[in-house]
This record gives structure tokens, sequence and C-alpha cells, in this order.
């Protein structure tokens, strides 16, 4: 390998890029903390008081709540169905693949605001085809106004999430298992085992990387995630959809306080390295 | 394989492609629908088709003005990170230099940095370089918002690159930038191309920043188009779906399009 210092030549504008508009901030908001605000300029050095506000604030617990809920439900629903339609196809013609890959993709390649305004419509109460669906099939019943009450909202939105992201693990696992040694397999069939048994036994194993992969990719997205929320309910009804971005947006934009929204900031962090950390340890563990 | 095992593999497929493009025929649907029989009759297509929607909301309501924002954007969000990356990441994976694990594990932390806890002081910098309400304020922190994936994945495209390649080439006295543009970068073109799609979708799909910088109506993208037009439009359900249409179907469409390239991009970044 070339040992060549410049290297740096071929680094700087990225990183330049980087830093200044990425880094920066981010050191910046670590500052901010720290401090007291008032309308926008900077005030006195409280140390950690507007960490200790996070304590007594109810909204950013609620928040939190409903980021670990988003987790577990990313991890369980759209990762399970990508790993189960990808063993499925991995057995299919090719043009089969092709063709119900690009379809399940495509939500993907949707703008997430445009996802939050379709979605809003299946929704509505008045309206909305899935009271219509329910209707039509005798559950009218289970109707609801599905993103303006509080117990269904965070659940409704999260089958809209699960929308956009299923297709990105059907993709990641499809590549994955059409790399195992098809060997593997017709040995087993050999042996007599059920389609049940070598998925269980061989594929599921065998993709522990890429599982590992989406469900850290998962998790950070349901850390961060904003533009479906806000789009749709801005955290509403109540806070029943409040997650950790939009309490950051509300309390910078909306309330003006500097010094807090930073706080948060640095809480959110802290959560999506933390973690990254984690599963680069399991990763690397064989 | 037993015929219900198959029977039961084929509905799960089934339902699954019905999740994905139902929501997306409804508003196919709605967008090529006249307003008064919007929400009766048969979920069928209607015909001849009717196009009034979008001319209403191309014309009225701006967004000839936003979809041209949206592609000037976008495209030299990708220009940029195209100019950029690629160095780095030939330089991660062919290069050694001192100081090179930190500096990589610096993008790599990058990578999951959420922008909602950036924008905070963010802004104020923006406001202090008077980028506020300039294309270039979404432009720059959109590229270096994307540049620790773009290096990530183009470091895995790089390291395909045969060594002798590079070796001969400095054998033969070739300087590192003629070495770069000669031999490394016919090599990755199709590695590039996917970095510029994927680039090109995520910069199109950017809501927050263009929210937050943009005050100027005629500087605005579609996804705040689309989103402001619900409060405003209020009940021109017609007219949101071909908005929202608009704001989507270029993507689809290149998608589709460059499907294999697009794939090749994302299974690229996934850690191996």
């Amino acid at each position: 390998m070339l040992t060549t210092r410049s290297a740096y030549l071929f680094l700087l504008p990225s990183l330049a890029l980087y830093l200044l508009f990425v880094g920066l901030p981010i050191l910046q908001v670590f500052g901010f903390s720290f401090f007291a605000w008032d309308n926008g300029i900077i005030g006195e050095f409280i140390g950690l008081a507007n960490y200790a506000r996070l304590l007594g604030d109810g909204v950013f617990w609620t928040a939190l709540w409903h980021n670990a809920i988003w987790v577990v439900l990313t991890l369980a629903f759209p990762l399970l169905a990508g790993l189960v339609i990808a063993a499925i196809l991995a057995e299919r013609g090719t043009n089969v693949v092709r063709w119900l890959g690009a379809i399940y993709f495509i939500p993907r390649t949707i703008p997430l605001v445009v996802a939050g305004i379709i979605w809003g419509w299946i929704y509505n109460p008045i309206f909305g085809l899935l009271n219509f669906g329910l209707e039509a099939v005798g559950l009218g019943g289970l109707g609801g106004a599905w993103l303006a009450q509080e117990s269904t909202a965070l659940l409704s939105l999260n089958v809209v999430g699960a929308w956009t992201f299923f297709g990105f693990c059907v993709i990641i696992y499809l590549a994955a298992i059409q790399s195992i040694d098809p060997a593997l397999y017709e040995a087993a069939s050999i042996d007599g085992a059920s389609w049940w048994r070598k998925f269980r036994d061989l594929t599921v194993p065998l993709l522990r990387g890429s599982t590992l992969f989406l469900g850290l990719y998962a998790a950070i997205e349901a850390m961060r995630f904003f533009d479906l929320v806000w789009v749709t309910t801005q955290g509403g009804p109540g806070y029943a959809t409040e997650v950790l971005t939009t309490h950051i947006y509300k309390t910078f934009f909306l309330v003006g306080d500097f010094g807090y929204a930073a706080t948060l900031s640095v809480v959110l962090l802290i959560i999506v390295l933390t973690i990254s950390a984690a599963a680069f340890a399991l990763l690397r563990k064989p | 394989m037993t015929k219900s095992t198959r029977l039961v593999q084929n509905l799960v497929l089934l339902v699954f492609a019905l999740y994905a493009l139902v929501p997306v025929y409804l508003v196919f649907l709605a967008a090529i629908r006249s307003e008064a029989d919007l929400f009766s009759g048969p979920l069928t297509l209607s015909w001849p088709i009717n196009f009034a929607n979008f001319g209403r909301i191309w014309t009225e309501a701006g967004f000839s003005t936003y979809f041209f924002n949206s592609v000037i954007t976008a495209t030299s969000v990708t220009l940029l990170v195209l100019l950029t990356a690629p160095l780095a990441g030939f330089a991660f994976a062919k290069l050694r230099f001192p100081g090179k694990e930190l500096l990589f594990a610096l993008f790599l932390a990058g990578l999951v940095v959420p922008a909602p806890s950036v924008i905070v002081a963010l802004y104020g910098n923006l406001q202090a370089l008077g980028l506020i309400d300039n294309r270039i304020g979404v432009i720059l922190p959109q590229a270096a918002l994307l540049m620790p994936f773009s290096v990530f994945m183009m470091r895995t495209v790089m390291q395909e690159v045969p060594d002798e390649l590079i070796e001969a080439a400095v054998m033969d006295g070739a300087g590192l930038m003629k070495l770069f543009l000669t031999i490394v970068v016919p090599v990755v073109k199709p590695g590039l191309m996917s970095l510029g799609l994927i680039t090109f979708l995520f910069a199109w799909q950017e809501y927050l920043l263009p929210l937050v910088v943009f005050q100027t109506e005629s500087l605005k993208p579609l996804t705040v188009g689309a989103a402001s037009l619900q409060g405003r439009y209020g009940v021109d359900y017609g007219g949101i779906a071909a908005a929202g249409l608009i704001a989507f179907a270029p993507l689809v469409v290149l998608f589709l399009a460059m499907q294999r390239s697009f794939v090749r991009g994302l299974t690229a970044g996934a850690v191996k």
C-alpha cells in the first residue's frame, strides 16, 4: 500500500465540509447546553442545570419512551418480514425476484412527507380507506380516528414507518442469502430438512451479520426520525406521538429555548452513539 | 416443498406486495379523478384520465417552481458528493498515512448523527454566514450530512480496485491525481453511478433542512411545498394527490429504471 502525505489532500474536501457543517455544530451544541439562553442570546454559564431539567421534563420521558417503542416495533416487524420474504424469494426465478424486489422497495423511494400525507388519508375517520374496508367486512366497530386518538396514533404511524422500511430489509437480506453457498442448502435437502428447518437452522444463523446491520440501522432511524411525525401529527394528539426530534424542534423553533434544545440534542447524540458502539462490539464478536 | 408451504409463501408475497402498492395506487387514483367522484364509486381507474388536478397544482400552486428547486438542490448535492467522497474513499482504501484510523472513525461516527440534533447550532451558523434563505445553505449541510455514508460506501467500492493496477501506474511515475482520474475512476464507474443515484434520492427526499433554511416561497422544494399544501388546500384532495405524485414519481421512475445500480449501492453500504 502506498504511503503518502498527499492522502490528506484527497481527504481535505470531504473532511472540511463534514467538519464545518456536522462536526463543528456538534461541538457547539455540547457547549450551548451548559449555558442559559435568552431570546437566542447566550447568557451565563449554568453548569449542568439544563441537564437537571431533564429529570422533571415529563415530555422528554414520554418522547424517549415513544422512541423506545418505535425501536422495538421496527426490530420486530419490518426486519422479520424482510427476512421471511427474502428467504422465500431466494428460491424463486430471477424475474419474480426482480419485480417483487422492486415493488417492495418502492415505498422507500417516496419522501416521508408524501408518505405521511397518503397514509393520513387512509387513516382519515370520515373518508379513509381503512375504516371503509373494516365496515365492508363487518368490522366497522373497530374503526376510528386512527391518527387523532391517543390510543392508536403511535402504532398507526409505525405502520407507515414499516411500510417505507421493510423493502430495504428484503434487499439487504436477499443479497446476503444469495452469497450463501448453495451446497449447504442442497446438503440439508438431501437430509430431508423441511423449508422451515432450513430457514431456522441455516438461513437465520448465517444472516447474523445482516441482522445486526439492519438492527443497528433500524434502531438509529427509530431514534432520529422526524419528517413522518412532523407532517402528520406534530407529536399529537396531546403528546401521543411526541419523539425526541419533535421535542427538540419545538423547544428550539417554537419555544426559543436554545440551551435546553441543545441539551436534548446532546442526549439524543449520546443515545445513538451508545447504540452504535454496542452494535459494533456485537459485530466484531464472531 | 409441499403444496401448502408453497401456498402460504405465495400468500405472504402477495400480502406484502399489496401493502407496498395499495397506498401508491390510491394516490394515483385520487390524482387523476375529478373532484366530484374522488371518494365515491369503485376503486378502479376512470377513463379518460383527468389531468386537471396536475394542471392546477403545476401552475396555480407553484409546483413548477418547487419541482425546479428540487432538481437544482438534489443535483447540486449529488455533484458535490460525487466530487469529494470518491477521493476520500480512495485514500481510506488504498493509501497509508498517519492518523488514518482516527480520521476514518471520525467519519464512521457521523453515520448515525441525527440532523435534528445539529440543527440547533447549524441554524445559527448559517445565519452568521448569511446562508439562511439561500440555496447554498441547504446544499452544503446536506452534502456534509450525506458525507459519512458516501465516504464509507466509496471505501468499500475502492477496495475492489486491484492493487496491481495502482502499483503499475505508480511504477510508470504517474502522479496520484492522474492515477486516480485515469486508472481508478474508469474502474469504479458503476460504484460512482450507485452513489450518485442514492445521493440524489436522499437529497430529493430531504425535508428538515429546506424547511428551516428557506423562507422565500420561490426557493422551496417539493417536500416542503407538498407539506404546506395540506394546510393551504385543506380539502382539495385531488390537488394534494397530484402534488404528492409530482413529488415522488421522478424517484420511482428513476429507481425502476436503474434498479440494479441502486441495489448495488445499497448493499455496498451494508457491512459485510
